[in-house]
């Protein structure tokens, strides 16, 4: 993304422009809305991060105090002894490290499929995978309710694990179309050395294919970590509740509500939500790049 | 474009070969087969048993009333006559849903657009500038909405602010009228996800459009509507139709703050009808509804889109 940005500056920087100063007042307003909408964008970022480090009694000061007097770290260790999240998010780990795992092999094997294999029938099937990204969720939620329930899946991870070893229409095409751009030639050599679609697949294909699997691996992890509707579902049983169900638990706080509810802790555990999020969102920008970048060109 | 598959094998090459040849081609062939379908089958299954099998499944239970304890009981078309019939909740929830999208979409993406032409000027601290407006569209949805419950509290730090400017703040998740306008801000703040995309297109326009057009004289806002807007179309459109359906399926928000009926959207709807009340004939009728109604909208936006989406390389009549 970063190399982009640079050509474009240099493009941008056409010959007849050079000899503009570089502040004119276009520029200069151009840097004040940027400066007033990242302050804004950031403003409830910083607020969330200072109530979560200030105690029960300031977070409740009128009016708000946006630096605490004193910053209390204690609230990052309540919310283990007391609110119980660090079984929350081992759950949250038990739950998303399989579901990357299967959604990710699960995928690349129908997207190396159909980039790569000839067979009867192929496009049609091809057809099928694409409509099913018509297809809201909600349609589904009852029955696939009902089939986990007739299971004995009720109050276990697998409805949350489970359904991603299938694989997921969007991520196969978006793998098939990466794969597709994989040059052919390196296929043909691995036959002549007598590998088989399945060699070919884990010798070529996934290694070369790293960026878009690496997306995918995003994608699915933004997709469990966060989620909140089919936990909610699917688990009653607070010892089992993902870190996503028990932050959100922390509200309820019982009796008597806006009061008592204690926000130092719940931005704290919300912190506990939102970093491993936001990490791996940076630390994976360039595979996001350029392992989706082949959406952007089909438009 | 290029989402139809490119399935034409390559036949006249192997073809070519004698006939005993031939026929050790076509146990390849059949070999190659066999492992296409051996690697599509995880999805297949899958598409069996958690996509098509639920749908039907549930077509079927929108004819019928059961509560998971007694046998289903049928009931021919009454939940769907129940769930159009005037009274129904089903109409508070499609409005509220349809404010809500009808607002926050456009919005949102002329947010991102606005954001995307500042970051595409020639600026320092550029990373930096994005990575501020990237960071909360990375933020869980549970996290958002409990922060903005706290930051929109009626006595809360965003009162506090636009107070400085003496504006009185409405109390906003507390006020029935207020939730909504809440939702949409709070949705707003996560704007800066669709940036991303909008940039990259940008990246993307060939300069020799804005020269040319700087020669016939338009400046940078006639240039903005002429050459920017047109090429990023493509880019709009997905925007718009993955906002609408998004905004179609909203239930997390809704769910927490709970506030009874100013706020009920579709999903939440459904989510009551099956989860809470166990009644799950009449909840797939709902959820049949929204399917029908998430297909009409993008039919709709897709025809309509005809008009007015540019494709590069598309062969205009």
């Amino acid at each position: 993304m970063i190399e982009e940005r640079k050509l474009n500056g240099v493009r941008l920087a056409r010959p007849g422009r050079q000899k503009k100063p570089y502040w004119t007042v276009g520029k200069v307003i151009v840097y004040l809305f940027l400066l007033a909408g990242g302050v804004m964008m950031l403003l409830p970022l910083l607020w969330m991060i200072t109530t979560s480090l200030s105690s029960s009694h300031y977070a409740m000061d009128f009016p708000p105090q946006f630096f605490p007097k004193q910053f209390d770290w204690e609230n990052y260790v309540k919310i283990f002894t007391e609110s119980g999240l660090g079984q929350s998010a081992l759950n949250s780990v038990i739950i998303t490290v399989p579901a990357i795992i299967g959604q990710v092999f699960a995928s690349a094997l129908a997207a190396y499929a159909f980039a790569r294999l000839r067979a009867p029938g192929k496009s049609v099937l091809f057809i099928i995978v694409l409509a099913t990204l018509m297809i809201p969720g909600e349609v589904t939620l009852i029955p696939t309710f009902i089939l986990f329930k007739y299971l004995n899946w009720l109050n276990t991870f697998w409805p949350l694990i489970v359904p991603n070893f299938f694989g997921n229409a969007y991520n196969i095409f978006l793998m098939r179309q990466f794969f597709m751009s994989i040059p052919l030639e390196l296929d043909e050599a691995a036959k002549l050395d007598g590998l088989g679609p399945f060699g070919i697949w884990v010798r070529i294909i996934l290694p070369l294919g790293k960026p878009v699997l690496a997306a995918v691996a995003i994608f699915t992890f933004t997709a469990n970590w966060g989620n909140f509707l089919t936990p909610l579902i699917y688990i009653t049983n607070p010892h089992l509740y993902p870190l996503a169900l028990s932050v959100y638990t922390m509200t309820e706080t019982g009796d008597n509500a806006v009061l008592s509810v204690p926000w130092n802790l719940i931005m704290a555990g919300s912190m506990l939500l939102t970093l491993p999020m936001t990490l791996v969102f940076f630390f994976g920008q360039r595979a996001l790049y350029e392992g989706s970048n082949v959406l952007g060109r089909v438009g | 474009m290029s989402i139809v598959p490119d399935v034409v094998p390559a036949k006249g090459r192997l073809r070519k070969s004698t006939r005993p040849k031939r026929l050790k081609m076509d146990r390849m062939r059949r070999r190659e087969a066999m492992y296409f379908y051996l690697f599509v089958s995880p999805f297949f299954i899958g598409f069996l048993f958690l996509t098509i099998g639920p749908i039907l499944g549930s077509l079927l239970l929108s004819f019928t009333r059961w509560n998971m304890f007694l046998p289903p009981q049928w009931v021919g078309l009454q939940n769907f006559s129940q769930v159009l019939s005037g009274n129904s909740l089903f109409w508070t929830a499609l409005g509220n849903t349809g404010y809500y999208a009808l607002i926050s979409v456009p919005l949102g993406i002329i947010l991102a657009l606005f954001i995307a032409v500042l970051l595409n000027q020639n600026i320092v601290l550029r990373r930096w500038f994005r990575a501020a407006f990237y960071l909360p569209s990375t933020i869980p949805t549970v996290a958002v909405v409990l922060l903005w419950l706290w930051l929109l509290a009626p006595a809360g730090l965003f009162n506090e602010f636009i107070g400085l400017f003496g504006i009185k703040g409405p109390a906003w998740f507390v006020d029935p009228s207020w939730v909504k306008p809440g939702l949409i801000l709070m949705g707003l703040w996560g704007a800066g996800g669709g940036t991303v995309l909008f940039l990259a297109g940008m990246q993307g326009i060939p300069p020799y459009l804005y020269e040319a057009s700087a020669l016939d004289g338009a400046g940078p806002i006639r240039q903005f509507f002429t050459v920017t807007i047109p090429m990023l179309s493509p880019i709009i459109l997905f925007n718009v139709v993955n906002g609408l359906i998004g905004s179609f399926q909203v239930f997390t928000q809704v769910y927490i703050l709970g506030t009874n009926n100013a706020d009920l959207m579709m999903v939440p709807y459904l989510f009551q009808e099956a989860f809470d009340y166990f009644n799950m004939g009449y909840a797939s009728a709902i959820a049949w509804c929204l399917f029908v109604i998430i297909i009409a909208i993008t039919m709709v936006v897709l025809r309509w889109s005809a008009v007015y989406v540019y494709y590069e390389g598309e062969v205009r009549r």
